[in-house]
């Protein structure tokens, strides 16, 4: 008996186990999919069939079955058993059959934005209401956006859409949640609804006027997604609005010159509007307003301004529209620009006080000026680095030392700074410029041909060679008496007389056309001896007074102490015979006041240095205004000898008189001779010297020579222009920068294109954004003003809003990064309105070499710049992706013969089964169906 | 609360009454027993004894036995109506999953790539929802797509997951969080899952900061490793005058943790033209500039591998292309009795095809890209784009500038900077001896004049661009300038759409707008992958988001039939994408990001499953009961 048992249960396992390896077959490797005709089954979950195992175990529970029930029935009934276990199991093995549907689900995409009137909203509501009533098995889905999408829901009994409404906006939020479209993000959360098993249309409700994303990108996507995008365009016509499209200024403002601010104006209606012009937060003084009447269309408007101080300034033109106008929001533009400062003038004068002439006049045409005496002329370059342009009118050339002048020359050369030397008693030649450095930079000789109708000159040095002047006082002093000699013109006449105890003569009273001879002698001037001025000084005069010349002059040097009594007796005696006396007092001993009185006396000059180096210049200088050889005194017109650029505007032909001017001679080209006396010797001329410009004004700049020209209206243009023609450029390279805004990210491109025809590479660049600067436009609520209705949308802050406490215009730096061989690039994102500068500076090891400026505007949401609607884009949309412009509901729901996947469960029917094998099972335990002759049977046989 | 989604409460509630029904009637069919003879008297008082006990035994087993019969019934007509729990205001979440799809995200640091570690990630968070909660997967790159519906049906996540696949482009999180908010606005218990490295850019964009509100963030990392050696910029441009030679730029960057030495070699056309041996600190970012490149190269790329052969661990920034801007031939026709100046300035550029004849020849036989005036007007209006040099109007003529007077000395003060004429030009001082006074027809653009007049006219005359020097150019001196032939040359280059921008290579994840011939309206693209596609042409542009870097072929057709193509690139060029140290934590505005949490309860919605089991378990149970006469 128990042997049987288990020979049972091992039976019953081995059965069990048997189903269950079968199952595991099929888990393992069984195929995934049955294919009949055009559908495909699957078991989700097949682990479940498992259970099945379960049935071999119902056999042996029924071998020890106490029910009383006929063999056949007890067979049939394990057989429905099973069955019906296995329709259980089956069912949680969930099976699926792959189908295809042609079920539509159609997204209806409306555009609630602000550019949509009510009106159309109405239209688009009806649309979408068309398409839910025929709708049928397919599904309709709606999705109103603006700047953002948001879903409606709609409940699948209600019979009629509720009204499209517009977004309502968060409270303090920047800008109002209609102002902007996005079509390409209400694609995309389009996606995201369609059920699976339906095919995909989307249906765009919309003006086509995007202002962020792009709808044509999203279409290529929408098309892989296999989602056809129709479309409706908005039918009404365009509401009455005016905006302001744009609002620029030229790209170069220079201060105190004037400028049109350029306006362009748009309007879909003629209207009548005053267009206000604020130059900052004050009206534009040149040209505040103007009363308009809009055609159709756009419109320019030039007004005039002029910007008095530099640095930032911001415009902002606001217009008060006399008609219907839909947005406010678009009625302001502001936009920005930096005005470079003035350029700073150093204006050397030996007497200031007269420096006040010119001083004005550039004041008037918007450069700083500094005026100084000439012991402030800065001695390094540095320190001149600072002036765009140095004027050096009228200074002798013994008041700047050599440093002076080398930094000078380095100022004009090496940094490109503008020189110009105007005349006067003491320029050019007459100041003793002759030979010195500054010579050298300007375009002029110094050396004038002498003119006939010039005075002949009869000059005698009477040098000091005492035993104090030996070793290079004695040296300085030969060559300056030399160098007299070289400069004297052959009809001028020339004596040397050498002193200590006794005078000796040199050089014989002889005409300067023996240069040769003169400088031998002069060559054996030999120091000794002590110091008596009073018979030398005599035998000068003696000399001098048999002497034929028209001009008689004596320069006394000496370097030591004399008490001797008569000197200003015998000066006086000279000086009545129209013989002056000029003295120069070497060393610091000298008797100062005596020499100075001399000098008074005699008509001439005294000097006095401490430093024999300067002696030479000191005679030179004095040779040239005793001589007066180069000034020509007399009235004069000038004459354009070339044109020039900073000449334009100015007719130096009705320029008055000239009273005269120093006379050089112009060196050869490159330089270049703008203006001319009658003579045809140079008034003015220029040439470049390195990178810097050098002039020459021979006449000068004051109440002397150019009295008349101060009071010409245009000596204040002509001196005005030909500095900025001439002064130095900008310090450094400026470099091209473009700056835009799309999709609320600024984007900056630098070109770096170095003169050379090559890229500039390798720079470190930031870029400094400044703004909103000026209009007070920044975070305020901006919400239009719809004229066409929708009271929802227009609560308060009707009057373009409420300004928020925080207005200062804020400054973000940003680093440039190099994209491509000389251009960099930067882009940020940009979350205000308003007007913004852009600065960016380009450095090299550290130093910066180059910079940018630019200006961009971003004045309000571009949802109300864009006004006319743009079918095209919508167009190109549907045609990418197959659909169609204003569909019926008829053509929206027609598959078109195309087809989708979906999985359709197969578990219902199996429970169906299951139910109806059960009651089987039941029937087949309740009724006995076989066996039923038994008792017949019985009693046939009882 | 528990709604159905199969039967309604009706019908299911018919099914159980119906075969309810049936199961008790045949329950109230009397049993009829077998009928056996038994010769014992006896046995039967003991049997006859019994039965008052029995009786109510048996009618109990019965009444258990029909009771079980119905409660199978029950089960399995409740399965048929499919309960879920519904509404659960408390537990059901809605949950948009964003999957970074970024190029970074193609580092292989984690096996097989961390894209399939994200997609593993959102596996796990799939089977560890609660019962309510719905779910969309989307994802992420510079834009954010969705690649399933809001839903709570696993199966089709699972599907949609699967679809998610790389791209080589940076990600943008301000991008996917709006996405995101969009699709949560009012969703009961919004959440945001990031499945990332977390390198995703600033959660700012244009509107500002994003604000997420009450909407939670969760973040789930990907990633562990860091050496990564890539390309963050590679670019070539034609020098601005000598368009014959070009030079090169590519930037590397070492974003790993330790140095690296690598070989950088450069290939034009496929070939290689330099190849270099670089050493790179960690962090090191270097430039290389290759000048002077000259030769036909078309396509340009280049790649770096590590010394020794070995690999980093994001191979996507290991390459990248460019393209020089094609220089198309133009066959320019100059009108002239002979002007040197012109003919000088022309012979500059060798990719001119120049014909020179006499007014009085005009129009000749063929067609020509841009034709030349000077001095001299059609009487018709060209087919084709022109430059006006002095278009003084002689008899029949129609110039396209309408003269209205003469103007002496005039200046170039006002200069479009902006404008492509003015390229590399300076003008300012410029000394014409005298032009003509001309008045512009709307849409015309002074390009450089000064307030009596332009100087430099741009525009558009039937459909066709020109450009009019208003006036005689041997009356001035710009002819002994440099910017003489650059405007020139900056005007054909205008016409013929060259250098308008001259894009080396597109950034993938950006919207491209490739120039295309006049006339298409449609384009196919093939990409570097060979998928290929159609993309809408508007304004003259092919409008295209490409995801992949490399080499793009777009063909066009016109209307006329005729086919073109044309070749561009496509770069990455993301610094962002380069660092693949993977973030710990996600930080937008002051929140940071917290950990996935699962479901309240581990089992999915469908609770017929449940139902079912029971109904099986309680047939096996009953079948073994039924025998042993447990039950009857």
């Amino acid at each position: 008996m128990k042997r049987r048992i288990a020979l049972e249960a091992l039976f019953f396992g081995a059965l069990s186990a048997g189903v269950a390896a079968l199952v595991a077959w099929y888990v393992a490797v069984g195929p995934r999919e049955l294919l009949r005709g055009e559908d495909r089954y699957t078991l989700v979950a097949p682990t479940i069939l498992f259970a099945l195992a379960v049935v071999p175990l119902l056999g042996w529970a029924l071998r020890h079955s106490l029910a009383d029930l006929p063999p056949l029935q007890r067979v049939l009934s394990l057989a429905l058993r099973s069955l019906l276990i296995t329709a259980l199991a089956l069912a949680l093995a969930r099976p699926a059959r792959t189908s295809e549907s042609s079920l539509v689900s159609t997204v209806f995409l409306v555009d609630v934005s602000e550019s949509v009137t009510d009106e159309s909203l109405g239209d688009a509501r009806a649309i979408v209401q068309a398409a839910w009533q025929a709708r049928g098995e397919n599904d309709v889905r709606l999705v109103a956006f603006a700047r953002h999408p948001r879903v409606v829901p709609i409940d699948d009994d209600i019979e009629a859409i509720p009204a499209i409404s517009r977004h309502a906006s968060a409270a303090g939020a920047v800008e109002s949640a209609g102002a902007g479209t996005d079509l390409e993000a209400a694609l995309q959360l389009a996606y995201g609804l369609f059920p699976p098993g339906h095919l995909r249309r989307a249906v765009l409700v919309s003006d086509g006027a995007q202002t962020e994303g792009d709808l044509l990108a999203e279409a290529s996507r929408a098309k892989r997604f296999g989602v056809r995008v129709s479309y409706h365009a908005y039918k009404r016509g365009v509401p009455a609005e005016v905006a302001v499209r744009s609002v620029t200024l030229p790209d170069r403002i220079e201060v105190g010159s004037t400028f049109m601010v350029r306006t362009r104006l748009f309007a879909t209606t003629p209207t009548k509007v005053r267009v206000r012009l604020r130059q900052d937060d004050a009206a534009n003084a040149l040209d505040p307003s103007r009363e308009l009447e809009l055609p159709r269309g756009e419109t320019e408007v030039e007004m005039r301004s002029i910007v008095r101080v530099p640095g930032p300034v911001t415009y902002t033109v606001d217009l008060d529209v006399q008609g219907p106008d839909r947005f406010r929001a678009n009625n302001r533009f502001a936009t920005s620009a930096i005005v470079p400062g003035r350029p700073a003038v150093l204006l050397v004068e030996s007497d200031p006080s007269r420096a006040t002439y010119l001083a004005r006049a550039l004041v008037a045409g918007e450069y700083e000026v500094d005026v100084r005496g000439p012991r402030e002329l800065p001695t390094n370059v540095r320190e001149l680095e600072r002036f765009d342009f140095v004027v050096l009118s009228d200074v002798p050339a013994d008041a700047v030392s050599l440093g002076q002048m080398d930094a000078l020359e380095r100022y004009v050369r090496d940094l490109g700074g503008g020189f110009l030397m105007a005349g006067g008693e003491q320029g050019f030649g007459l100041g003793g410029w002759g030979g010195t450095r500054i010579e050298q930079l300007l375009p002029v000789r110094m050396d004038a041909e002498r003119r006939r109708d010039q005075p002949s000159l009869a000059l005698a040095l009477v040098i000091d060679k005492s035993g104090s002047m030996t070793g290079i006082k004695m040296e300085l002093a030969k060559d300056a008496a030399k160098a007299t000699a070289e400069i004297l013109s052959a009809e001028d006449y020339l004596e040397v007389v050498g002193f200590d105890s006794q005078p000796v003569r040199v050089v014989r009273m002889q005409s300067a056309a023996n240069r040769l001879r003169i400088l031998t002698d002069i060559g054996r001037l030999a120091p000794s001896g002590g110091t008596a001025i009073f018979p030398a000084l005599d035998m000068a005069y003696q000399d001098l007074a048999v002497t034929r010349a028209r001009i008689k002059h004596v320069i006394l040097l000496t370097d030591g102490q004399t008490q001797e009594s008569g000197l200003e007796t015998l000066v006086q005696a000279m000086r009545a015979e129209s013989i002056t006396v000029s003295v120069v007092g070497l060393g610091s001993d000298v008797n100062r006041s005596l020499l100075q009185s001399m000098a008074n006396l005699g008509g001439g000059r005294a000097y006095f240095t401490v430093d024999p180096h300067n002696v030479p210049r000191i005679f030179t200088r004095e040779t040239s205004t005793v001589s007066r050889s180069s000034a020509v005194e007399e009235y004069f017109q000038p004459i354009v000898a070339s044109p020039a650029d900073f000449l334009r505007g100015i007719d130096v032909g009705s320029a008055p008189f000239l009273h005269g001017y120093v006379a050089t001679q112009a060196k050869p080209s490159p330089a270049q001779v703008i203006l001319r006396s009658e003579l045809g010797e140079p008034l003015l001329a220029r040439w470049r010297v390195g990178l810097g410009w050098s002039l020459a004004w021979t006449s000068d700049i004051k109440n002397r020579w150019a009295v008349e020209w101060l009071r010409w209206p245009g000596y204040q243009r002509f001196w005005s222009q030909l500095v900025r023609e001439h002064m130095r450029q900008r310090r450094r390279q400026t470099l091209d920068m473009r700056a835009s805004i799309e999709d609320g990210q600024v984007h900056v491109e630098v070109d770096a294109i170095g003169q050379d025809d090559r890229f500039m590479d390798g720079l470190e660049s930031r870029v400094t954004l400044t703004g909103p600067l000026g209009a007070r436009a920044d975070r305020r609520t901006q919400r239009p003003t719809n004229d066409g209705g929708s009271a929802a949308q227009n609560g308060a802050a009707q009057d373009g809003g409420v300004a928020a406490p925080d207005e200062s215009a804020r400054e973000e730096t940003h680093p440039l990064r190099q994209t491509a061989p000389g251009r960099y690039e930067a882009r940020f994102p940009l979350d205000r309105y308003g007007a913004f500068v852009l600065e960016a500076v380009h450095t090299r090891d550290g130093r910066p070499i180059a910079e940018s400026r630019a200006q961009v505007a971003n004045p309000y949401p571009r949802e109300y710049a864009t006004i006319e609607p743009d079918e095209t884009l919508l167009r190109r949309a549907a045609e990418l992706t197959g659909g169609d412009r204003e569909p019926t509901p008829a053509r929206l729901f027609d598959p078109r013969g195309e087809k989708v996947r979906h999985n359709e469960p197969l578990w219902p029917p199996l429970l169906y089964a299951a139910l109806g094998l059960f009651v089987l099972d039941l029937l087949l335990r309740r009724v006995r169906l076989f066996d039923r002759g038994f008792r017949p049977r019985r009693r046939a046989g009882s | 609360m528990i709604e159905l989604a199969g039967l309604s409460l009706t019908q299911v509630l018919t099914v159980l009454g119906a075969v309810g029904a049936v199961v008790v009637g045949l329950y109230l069919l009397k049993l009829r027993r077998r009928q056996v003879a038994v010769p014992f008297v006896r046995l039967w008082d003991q049997v006859l004894a019994d039965e008052r006990t029995t009786r109510l035994f048996s009618q109990l087993k019965r009444l258990l036995s029909l009771l079980l019969a119905l409660l199978l019934v029950a089960l399995l007509a409740g399965a048929l109506g499919d309960p879920r729990w519904k509404g659960a205001s408390a537990e059901g979440r809605s949950i948009v999953v964003l999957v970074d799809a970024s190029a970074s995200m193609q580092a292989t640091d984690v096996r097989p790539s961390r894209l399939a570690k994200a997609k593993d990630e959102v596996r796990t968070l799939i089977d560890g929802l609660g019962p309510n909660d719905r779910v969309l997967i989307a994802r992420m790159e510079a834009h954010t797509t969705p690649v399933s519906p809001m839903t709570d049906d696993t199966a089709v996540l699972r599907e949609a997951l699967d679809s998610v696949e790389p791209t080589e482009v940076a990600a943008s999180l301000a991008a996917g969080l709006r996405f995101a908010l969009d699709v949560l606005r009012d969703q009961p218990h919004p959440e945001v899952v990031v499945v990332s490295d977390g390198h995703l850019g600033p959660a700012r964009d244009g509107e500002g900061e994003v604000a997420l509100g009450a909407v939670a963030l969760r973040y789930v990392k990907v990633g562990r490793g860091r050496r990564n050696v890539g390309i963050t910029a590679f670019s070539v441009r034609r020098y601005p005058l000598d368009k014959s030679r070009s030079e090169v730029l590519v930037e590397l960057r070492n974003a790993g943790d330790r140095d690296e030495s690598i070989e950088l070699s450069l290939l034009g056309d496929g070939q290689a033209i330099d190849v270099q041996q670089l050493q790179l600190q960690k962090g090191e970012r270097i430039a290389r500039f290759f000048q002077d490149i000259s030769g036909a190269d078309r396509t340009l790329e280049a790649r770096i591998t590590l010394a020794g052969g070995a690999h980093d661990d994001l191979p996507a920034d290991d390459r990248a292309y460019a393209r020089l801007p094609e220089r198309r031939r133009a066959r320019v026709l100059c009108v002239s009795r002979g002007n040197l100046y012109l003919q000088a300035a022309l012979l500059l550029d060798e990719y001119l095809d120049v014909t020179e004849i006499a007014p009085e020849a005009y129009p000749p036989a063929g067609r020509h890209d841009v034709i030349i005036f000077d001095d001299f007007v059609p009487s018709t209006l060209p087919d084709a784009s022109a430059i006006y040099l002095h278009p003084q109007p002689a008899a029949g003529g129609v110039g396209p500038l309408e003269i209205t007077g003469a103007i002496t000395r005039p200046l170039f003060e006002q200069i479009d900077r902006r404008h492509p004429l003015t390229r590399w030009t300076a003008l300012r001082d410029v000394n014409v001896a005298d032009s003509l006074a001309v008045r512009l027809a709307p849409g015309d653009k002074a390009v450089a004049g000064d307030a009596r007049g332009p100087l430099i006219v741009a525009g558009t005359r039937g459909g066709r661009k020109f450009v009019a020097l208003t006036f005689d150019v041997r009356h001035s001196d710009l002819p002994l300038r440099v910017a003489w032939p650059l405007v020139l040359l900056n005007a054909i280059d205008w016409f013929v759409e060259e250098d308008a921008s001259y894009l080396s290579s597109y950034r993938t994840g950006e919207t491209w707008r490739v120039p295309v011939p006049a006339g298409a309206r449609e384009a196919t693209i093939v990409a570097p992958d060979g998928d290929t596609r159609t993309v809408p042409v508007l304004e003259g542009r092919a409008i295209f988001a490409g995801l992949r870097a490399g080499f793009y072929t777009l063909r066009t057709r016109t209307a006329s039939g005729a086919t073109a193509e044309q070749v561009f690139a496509a770069n990455l060029a993301d610094d962002a994408e380069l660092d693949i140290t993977p973030e710990s934590r996600l930080v937008v505005g002051a929140t940071t990001a917290g950990r996935v949490v699962p479901g309240r309860a581990g089992l999915r919605a469908e609770l017929w499953i449940a139902l079912v089991l029971a109904a099986l378990a309680l047939i096996c149970i009953e079948w073994v009961t039924y025998h042993r006469r447990v039950t009857v």
